[in-house]
């Protein structure tokens, strides 16, 4: 028996008819709850794309966009599958200087777009184009050349837990630059001040002596050493405070803002997506549900988008 | 629900599979031997670690041996009036066999898990992920420098581990038995002596004892870094890469010890 055979049966005595009419108030008035619940979180979001809109402003000159942006990352109806499928058919592109950020439901496949994107995984169908080169072809040597062309932010940052925080960032600069010592202890010393933290007070502590949201940008820092052209954050304010996860936002906003770095951002973080993202892709039931601005997805009226928007 | 045919030959792929990952671990760790860039640093560090912080384990395990071997010996031989041989014994047991075993069942314990724990610490906090995308070959650097500090150290731990042995066989012999340490010495010599030599210097017993501990140092450093790499499901699963490490190395070292000591004693001629 289905519920409206079960409502219908239900309506045949008025003492029940009282009931299912009470229930059906009930159940209004619950999704007039949600309705209201959703629009002030669009509202909050339209609000917070305002505040950033003005910060921004303020922050740096207005750059003029290119005519033609350059296409440096490009997902081309990519599938992938493991022991049940992962991705299918995903079309993703990402311009010079822009930041996409991935959002999702957990195991959506957001991370494994991370690992397509640096090659540590190779897609069973479709194609990955990284700076005009097709990577899903490369062999393990040439996919390691690619990689040293982006910086990837992990998770849990992933510092070298045997190094201190000099020679996690100077690891990428030892590995694959001619610099001398004095060099690359410049290059730490401005890229610890670029993540505002203070070479001589971090440089010579171990990842174990730090808190959660110093890792982070350590790791932020080893991240984009070697100047890279993309850089690739999974997770990067997961499990911060509100404050260390504004200050983390902040910092990717200012890494496009002042180096022109294409960056794609795995998160959970609606806000934090919604201040620094030029581009959104939804990801759910292994395929994109949504790709555009910020500003067209809170607009939306799709109802999954809702949902998560308001995390009903 | 599969079939016990089809479970079967899942099971039996699933196997072989491990198998040839280990071996092509294996083969590019070794092969990486030879190609740029060397880290230098890092392999320095793993001698220390597998060789020198061994070193007191191998001490221990290798002066007891030696000294249970004479006391044993000395009991079976003063039956036929033999105890001067005492030399001979302990010397042909420990430097063919219990040097080589032992080192190897206690590199295996002390550094193999210790080398399973790292990499698998380092798998489940993705830095092995880090290194990839920092355009590092883990192999490389993880694997190569220990595989080859193990094939350095373990060597040179057997052959100290031998001598001690024999020290201790010296120890008990001379003030248990009563065997004047010259003449045990002496014996000692004439059993290594007695089984000839290869390239007319290298007596054939030292080509056992060196060779054995050689092949271990390998097994031991490449199960570790097998099941470091491939460690799953978070500290739980450093834990159990630690346990199969110990578990696979000590089963493949008495296995191999046997199989090696057959090829040894043909091509010997011993």
């Amino acid at each position: 028996m289905t519920d409206d055979e079960r409502d219908d049966e239900s309506a045949s005595s008025p003492a029940k008819r009282d009931a299912v009419k009470r229930e059906a108030d009930r159940r209004g008035d619950g999704r007039r709850v949600a309705e209201r619940s959703t629009t002030k979180v669009r509202a909050a979001i339209r609000a917070e794309l305002e505040k950033d809109e003005v910060a921004a402003d303020a922050e740096t000159e207005q750059v003029d966009a290119p005519a033609e942006p350059e296409t440096v990352i490009e997902l081309d109806h990519v599938s992938l599958a493991f022991e049940s499928p992962i991705l299918e058919d995903v079309s993703l592109v990402a311009c010079k200087g822009e930041t996409i950020c991935i959002v999702g439901e957990s195991g959506t496949g957001k991370s494994t777009a991370l690992k397509l994107i640096l090659r540590l995984l190779v897609p069973d169908k479709g194609r990955v184009n990284i700076l005009g080169q097709d990577i899903t072809g490369l062999s393990f040597e040439e996919a390691l050349k690619v990689r040293q062309r982006m910086g990837m932010v992990f998770q849990g940052a992933a510092l070298f837990d045997s190094m201190s925080v000099f020679e996690n960032i100077a690891y990428p600069l030892r590995e694959h630059t001619e610099l001398d010592e004095d060099e690359i202890e410049a290059r730490v010393r401005e890229k610890l001040q670029f993540v505002d933290l203070e070479p001589d007070r971090v440089m010579e502590q171990l990842p174990s002596e730090l808190s959660g949201g110093m890792r982070k940008r350590v790791g932020i820092a080893r991240g984009m050493a070697d100047n890279p052209e993309i850089m690739l954050y999974d997770e990067p304010t997961s499990g911060l405070d509100p404050l260390t996860t504004g200050t983390i936002t902040r910092l990717i906003l200012k890494l496009q803002r002042e180096l022109n770095v294409t960056s794609i951002v795995v998160s959970h973080d609606i806000r934090s997506v919604f201040r620094m993202a030029t581009r959104v892709a939804v990801l759910h039931d292994r395929r994109i549900a949504f790709f555009g601005t910020p500003e067209d997805m809170a607009a939306s009226d799709d109802t999954y988008l809702r949902d998560f928007l308001g995390g009903n | 629900m599969p079939s016990l045919t089809e479970r079967l030959a899942n099971v039996t792929k699933s196997k072989l599979r491990t198998v040839q990952e280990y071996f092509s671990l294996a083969g590019r760790a070794i092969g990486f031997i030879f190609v740029r860039p060397f880290y230098m640093q890092d392999f320095i560090q793993q001698m220390d670690e597998i060789g020198v912080k061994s070193l007191g384990i191998v001490l221990l395990t290798g002066f007891f041996t030696g000294m249970v071997l004479a006391l044993q010996s000395s009991v079976q031989l003063k039956t036929f009036g033999a105890t001067m041989y005492i030399g001979r014994l302990v010397s042909a047991s420990m430097i063919r066999e219990l040097g080589p075993v032992l080192a190897g069942l206690m590199v295996a314990g002390r550094v193999g898990s210790g080398i399973a724990a790292q990499i698998g610490s380092m798998r489940v906090t993705e830095q092995i992920d880090a290194l990839n995308t920092l355009g590092t070959d883990p192999i490389k650097k993880l694997v190569t420098p220990r595989v080859l500090a193990a094939l350095v150290m373990m060597p040179i731990l057997t052959i100290i581990n031998d001598f001690v042995g024999i020290c201790g066989g010296n120890l008990i012999s001379s003030l248990l038995v009563g065997i004047p340490s010259g003449l045990y010495w002496r014996t000692v010599w004439e059993q290594i002596a007695s089984d000839g030599f290869t390239l007319h210097f290298i007596p054939n017993d030292f080509v056992q004892g060196i060779t054995k501990p050689f092949v271990f140092g390998g097994v031991i450093a490449i199960s570790a870094c097998y099941f470091g790499l491939n460690t799953t499901g978070g500290t739980e699963g450093v834990g159990v890469a630690t346990t199969r490490t110990v578990v696979l190395a000590s089963v493949l070292i008495l296995i191999l010890d046997y199989f090696l000591t057959q090829i040894l004693l043909t091509v010997l001629g011993t």
